[in-house]
């Protein structure tokens, strides 16, 4: 059981928000930032994406799948209390860093002597190396994307169904949140399409492509007493998979 | 939280550097150019930007048909306006949004990560991204609204919309009094970031 799963409700937590506005706090932060994009916009899995993008064409080395969900499964794999230590693209650059350090792209001795290179001379410049292709194509993908439609939708469920969530196990990542596990809803809105997720979740069942919904529950139904007074419906989003239809006595 | 934790006097230097290394090697190696990230950046800084999602509220204020089309088909209907190339692009292939309205407040919240409607709104807010808020805004949104200096009535419902799956949720925040005789142009001015994801309210022409 991961606290990254449960985070939503979590108690205890009082005190004042930081209502940070800016982005990025420091500028190292931007790069992690285009980091990930750039991996994203040359990620295998574009292959098999809808605008049909040529990756054989792109002269980049990089041949694995680097995806939201992989980024996801980083943050969900930390030890939780790092989780709230550390600010949002120190965990990225945690993550992507480990990532292509276990997909072989860099080893941890040239990290460290180039690490030493930089933290010596911060001003020092960036190898060069140019190729319209591989820029072109990560530009592409922040234009074109990389949408999950995956044919019409085959609901299960329509507007007005009393759904109950499963409760199924989670191996090392899931797009269901905790805290609506075994609770009931209402299928508020039925989207028109069927869609896939970027991997495969194991026994926790996303990947394939399948119906998503919008599903209204009731605070206090979910927060029990710890729901505000007057606490108006919240509303999730959630894949089929994760829904069963609600047991005939509790209806 | 960071009083709660102690960190080494060098931690930003350390991450510049190791980022700066990172960026290094991948140019080297030939995984990416040496202007791979700059030109990400430079896409987000001059084309995906709030000022997208000002246009989008702005013309809903304006015309209740759109409006009607921006809840009916959020991707269909920003797809109409004359926007920057890519709306329906890399985290706005689909789009969803929702409208506040006299008694109903709309916050989005994504309890799992940070899920973001990039064309809309840019990239989000540190705000949005901090575990604490995610915690918070999905069981107690009154008393983090309260918190955040937005006070509704005990009769305005709050509607929290967590984006655990495919669609990028935004909020058309009311339009405020006050604000008949104003061009769309004038109207954009006074939606903010923060209202469009259903934290704040519109400014109110007297505040801009």
């Amino acid at each position: 059981m991961k606290l990254q799963h449960y985070l939503g409700g979590l108690e205890g937590l009082d005190g004042p928000l930081d209502f940070e506005k800016r982005v990025f706090v420091e500028d190292w932060e931007q790069r992690i930032f285009g980091i990930h994009v750039a991996l994203m916009g040359l990620s295998s899995s574009l292959r098999d994406a809808l605008p049909g993008y040529d990756l054989d064409k792109v002269p980049t080395v990089f041949t694995s799948m680097w995806t939201w969900a992989d980024l996801r499964k980083g943050a969900e794999a930390m030890n939780p209390f790092a989780y709230f230590q550390y600010r949002y693209y120190e965990k990225w650059l945690g993550g992507i860093t480990a990532y292509l350090m276990d997909n072989g792209y860099l080893t941890a001795r040239e990290l460290d002597a180039m690490r030493d290179r930089y933290r010596h001379d911060p001003g020092a410049s960036l190898p060069q190396f140019g190729s319209e292709a591989i820029d072109d194509q990560v530009i592409r993908y922040l234009r074109e994307g990389d949408s999950p439609r995956r044919g019409p939708a085959s609901p299960a469920f329509a507007v007005g169904d009393h759904v109950t969530v499963r409760n199924p196990p989670t191996e090392d990542h899931t797009r269901l949140p905790g805290y609506l596990r075994g609770r009931s809803g209402t299928v508020e809105r039925v989207f028109e399409s069927n869609y896939a997720y970027f991997c495969y979740t194991g026994a926790d069942g996303l990947g394939a492509p399948c119906p998503v919904y919008v599903v209204r529950f009731d605070p206090v139904q979910v927060w029990g007493p710890r729901a505000e007074s007057n606490a108006g419906p919240l509303f999730a989003e959630l894949y089929e998979v994760y829904l069963s239809p609600e047991p005939e006595d509790s209806q | 939280m960071t009083a709660q934790f102690s960190y080494p006097s060098d931690r930003e230097e350390s991450s510049a550097a190791q980022v700066r290394a990172l960026e290094a090697l991948l140019i080297e190696k030939g995984v990416i150019t040496s202007g791979t990230v700059d030109k990400v950046l430079s896409y987000f800084e001059s084309e995906m930007t709030p000022l997208n999602g000002r246009k989008i509220v702005a013309r809903a204020w304006m015309d209740p048909d759109f409006a009607h089309r921006l809840v009916a088909d959020t991707t269909a209907a920003v797809a109409e306006l004359d926007l920057p190339e890519g709306m329906a692009g890399a985290e706005g292939e689909h789009l969803a949004a929702v409208m506040n309205e006299p008694g109903i407040h709309n916050l989005v919240i994504c309890s799992l990560c940070s899920c973001f409607p990039w064309p809309v709104l840019g990239l989000p807010p540190y705000w949005y991204k901090n575990p604490v808020f995610r915690a918070r805004a999905a069981r107690e949104p009154r008393a983090v609204l309260q918190e955040l200096g937005v006070s509704l009535g005990p009769d305005t419902e709050i509607r929290v919309w967590d984006s655990s799956g495919h669609s990028r949720w935004f909020v058309v925040p009311e339009r405020p009094a006050g604000t008949e005789g104003m061009s769309e142009e004038q109207l954009a001015e006074l939606v903010t970031t923060e209202s469009m994801i259903g934290v704040a309210l519109a400014k109110s022409p007297a505040d801009s």
